[in-house]
């Protein structure tokens, strides 16, 4: 399941929709979006602070 | 490889580590994410001095990518933009499984060289990169049947213990070329002191790179040069030239490539690291 606090948005910095955490505001490294999206073996609720600590 | 390197001027290789997995655009402007970004950016980075480009893999959208296809398109970039460069890619993949890790090292050509995590490091605050001795093991069996060069990646001294460890386990090929990492979390505490207590606790023969993150960047690679070892710059592991001054790839390897030679250590050609590296 993907971190319900995650969305993709544009920004003219970028040429494609980013990883967006609306918890922090901010765009997200992509080692991160990772685990927004729950990709591999990585799970937000287990592996993300903000997440867990929201 | 020692001070006395540094005195007879031997050449020193400077690898270039262009994007990296971590961070991305969202970091710096200036990191190459597309394939054909990363192939401009392993063209100026040749063009400056660099011998060596250490490269990952992303999506379109930045994000991490582990698959031989989308490493074939990068080297495939790469190539037709630059000379001789060696190519290096990377096997670590924070969470990915161990499958996923061994995509780099399947393409054709297969890279000179791969990077070989040699053991765990922490990431964020619930997360860590295990490279079990097992996974380590299977990789570097992978890259000695593909004909490719280990990169060892030592995060902290006790990676040095691993290095040793996969040296009584399995036979590499000579000469071991380790990297050594300093930064914050699980990596070396950044000091010149632990820079000299690393390179003496490597392996006998080995040979060494110096990898500083961020403002240690310059410091410790400038040390690693006098101490007679390569280095390692680019925007994976720094992505400033001064204080709040973001830098390109090629800047930090013009600027390495100045340091080097005014300390009296010509830069190596891709032929010369070739040699150096037994390749």
């Amino acid at each position: 399941m993907v971190c319900p606090h995650l969305t993709y948005r544009e920004a003219e910095k970028f040429d494609t929709e980013r990883a967006y955490c609306t918890i922090t505001g901010e765009f997200v490294q992509p080692m991160r979006a990772d685990i927004c999206n729950d990709r591999y073996d990585l799970a937000h609720d287990r592996h993300c602070e903000i997440y867990r600590e929201q | 490889m020692s001070y006395q390197s540094y005195l007879d001027g031997d050449p020193v290789i400077v690898t270039a580590a262009l994007t990296g997995g971590v961070h991305g655009k969202e970091t710096s402007p200036h990191l190459p994410e597309t394939p054909a970004e990363i192939g401009a950016a392993a063209a100026a980075a040749e063009e400056a001095g660099a011998a060596v480009v250490h490269v990952h893999a992303r999506r379109d959208n930045g994000e991490r990518s582990f698959s031989t296809e989308r490493f074939q398109e990068i080297d495939d970039e790469i190539r037709a933009r630059t000379g001789d460069i060696i190519i290096q890619h990377s096997t670590g993949g924070t969470g990915a499984p161990a499958d996923l890790r061994h995509q780099p090292l399947r393409t054709g050509p297969p890279p000179e060289m791969a990077s070989l995590d040699m053991g765990p490091l922490n990431r964020y605050d619930h997360l860590t990169s295990e490279n079990t001795r097992g996974m380590v093991d299977a990789l570097h069996e992978e890259m000695t049947e593909r004909g490719i060069k280990p990169e060892l990646e030592l995060f902290n001294d006790g990676h040095i213990n691993e290095a040793h460890g996969l040296l009584d386990r399995r036979d590499l090929a000579e000469p071991v070329y380790a990297t050594l990492i300093f930064g914050g979390g699980t990596l070396t505490r950044p000091t010149p002191p632990n820079l000299l207590n690393s390179v003496e606790n490597l392996p006998d023969g080995a040979l060494f790179n110096t990898l500083g993150f961020g403002p240690h960047q310059l410091p410790l690679t400038t040390m690693g040069i006098l101490l007679g070892g390569h280095v390692r710059v680019g925007l994976e592991d720094n992505v400033y030239y001064d204080d709040g001054e973001l830098a390109t790839n090629e800047q930090l390897v013009e600027r390495t490539v100045r340091i080097a030679e005014e300390l009296g250590r010509p830069v190596a050609t891709p032929e010369q690291a070739r040699a150096i590296l037994g390749l």
